[in-house]
């Protein structure tokens, strides 16, 4: 019954994911391709609540077309001392960008900064484009495991020195961030 | 199925069905840990000692710093407990199929090794168990050897001291000559006792031709008719079966089972062969077989017979014969209204 209403939800998910507005995309000199996520996903009630949350929701995008692909991430948290956003932007070349935002401020940057997601020879793309919500970033889940591994006693001072036990094993393949929605788009691109 | 896959089927059931309750009980006490580190309280908790750092902070904005650091302290601790409560499900699912694993690997550790203990122990009673019957089958041979040599010696050593004494006697020559044939009577006793029990021994290998089993049951039938006074032997069914066999040898086997059974019917009786392909099946109408020694009737000195009426040879060295055949020789039924062997011979 369970496992019939989480398929329900998951499946009502992906309507709502087909049912989002398109990214925008630019292509910039030297046929790198960047992405514009439509605003309405940062509207999105359950993506709000879940930015309100003290974790950092991730939202790693991916592109493909045969060979040609492309990764990027945006890291956004909360913090409640200043009141901000922090985002955190990693592109497809590893290039990073930090930055603080009100409210406000981050709908005009999600809306208005296009994310480099490849670069490409060709002169056309069919681009399988995906937006995975995460719930939390790669840092906090390796926090929450080492955490998990000492307050379980397994894990001490010495940890380095030790092999990994079974509680270890047993953590690291449990917490894992699984996304809480997923958004497709087939779009097609004319570099040239 | 074989015993020892019906071991192996429930012990695997055991096994299950002991994870099973195993899994259910440990569902029920697994997330007990995690309840308490996931209360709402412990999060309201943690959230109330966040905000109040900010408020300490603006009411002495001097002591930023440390404000600060315990703000970010108990968020790194908020923040794991989040990854914890969203990755709750998972982590009890392979918690309990983790243990459920180990308790169901170490039940079947623990089974292996009964399992091996009781085959040990078996082997064990069961190799004890045949010294004391083997040492029993030699008793009971060693008591009738003596016997068949002890009591025809007694009697021949009471003739000859007879013998003695008529001749010094002066008895008439009609008295020693009785006397003589008496104690002749006692060494054949020897002789034929002898001769029985190396024939045992001396079963010798079958030279065997192609013969038409109707024919050979037939010509013993006839050729046998006054072997026994109290028994009437009588030949049916197919006549043209083909087998391969020594015919001497089979004759032996065939005089074996008519002299098991003229000891065996009460009065006279009949010895039935029945004919069939490859097979001869041979009744009798006597009393059946004591089920005390059905179990081991082919086994060397298994008899009913009293001490000096045989020596419970002769079932052991006809299934020889026909096993040296490639045949069988097999106790198919018996009652008291009569008793069947199953004569199989190669065709």
């Amino acid at each position: 019954m369970r496992r019939c209403l989480l398929a329900a939800l998951f499946f009502a998910a992906a309507l709502a994911g087909a049912q989002e507005q398109p990214p925008v995309i630019a292509v910039l000199p030297g046929g790198t391709v960047a992405i514009a996520l439509p605003v309405s996903i940062l509207q999105r009630s359950d993506v709000r609540k879940q930015l309100s949350g003290g974790l950092t929701t991730t939202f790693l995008i991916t592109a493909r077309d045969g060979d040609t692909k492309g990764a990027a991430r945006i890291e956004v948290r909360y913090d409640l001392w200043d009141e901000v956003y922090h985002v955190r932007r990693i592109e497809f070349d590893a290039r990073q960008e930090r930055q603080r935002f009100t409210a406000e401020q981050l709908e005009r940057w999600w809306r208005a900064t296009p994310i480099r997601l490849l670069a490409t020879t060709r002169d056309l793309l069919r681009l399988q484009v995906e937006l995975s919500v995460l719930p939390f970033s790669a840092a906090e889940e390796e926090d929450a495991r080492q955490w998990l591994s000492k307050s379980g006693g397994v894990g001490s001072a010495s940890r380095g020195a030790r092999s990994p036990g079974l509680v270890d094993v047993l953590i690291g393949t449990t917490i894992q961030a699984k996304p809480l929605l997923t958004f497709k788009w087939t779009v097609d691109v004319k570099l040239r | 199925m074989t015993s020892r896959t019906t071991i192996a089927v429930s012990l695997l059931a055991a096994i299950a069905a002991a994870t099973l309750l195993f899994w259910f009980f440990q569902h029920q006490l697994s997330s007990m840990w995690l309840d308490v580190l996931l209360r709402p309280e412990v999060r309201e908790a943690i959230d109330r000692s966040a905000a109040d750092q900010r408020k300490l902070y603006e009411a002495d904005p001097a002591r930023e710093a440390e404000y600060r650091a315990r703000y970010e302290e108990l968020r790194r601790l908020r923040a794991r407990i989040d990854v914890l409560e969203l990755s709750r499900r998972e982590m009890t699912f392979r918690y309990e199929l983790l243990l459920a694993s180990v308790f169901a690997v170490m039940l079947l550790a623990g089974g292996i090794v009964a399992a091996v203990r009781a085959r040990r122990n078996e082997r064990r009673m069961a190799e004890r168990l045949r010294y004391l019957e083997h040492l029993a089958m030699w008793q009971e041979a060693a008591r009738r050897h003596a016997h068949e040599i002890k009591t025809p010696l007694t009697a021949a050593r009471l003739e000859i001291e007879r013998l003695v004494s008529q001749s010094v006697g002066g008895a008439d020559e009609a008295e020693l000559q009785k006397t003589q044939e008496s104690i002749s009577e006692e060494l054949d006793r020897i002789a034929r006792f002898t001769k029985e029990f190396s024939s045992f021994a001396a079963v010798g290998v079958p030279s065997v031709r192609e013969e038409d089993l109707g024919v050979v049951v037939r010509e013993f039938c006839t050729t046998f008719a006054g072997g026994w006074p109290n028994l009437r032997l009588r030949a049916e069914g197919e006549s043209a079966s083909r087998v391969k066999v020594d015919r001497d040898l089979l004759r032996r086997v065939f005089a074996n089972l008519c002299s098991n059974a003229a000891h065996a019917v009460n009065g006279e009786g009949e010895v039935v062969f029945r004919v069939g392909r490859g097979v001869v099946e041979v009744r009798d109408d006597g009393g059946g077989i004591n089920p005390g020694i059905q179990a081991r009737l082919f086994e060397p000195y298994v008899t009913t017979r009293r001490i000096g009426e045989g020596m419970g040879l002769g079932l052991a060295i006809s299934r020889k014969i026909l096993l040296d055949h490639g045949g069988e020789l097999e106790l198919v039924d018996t009652s008291p209204d009569g008793t069947t062997f199953r004569i199989t011979l190669p065709t």
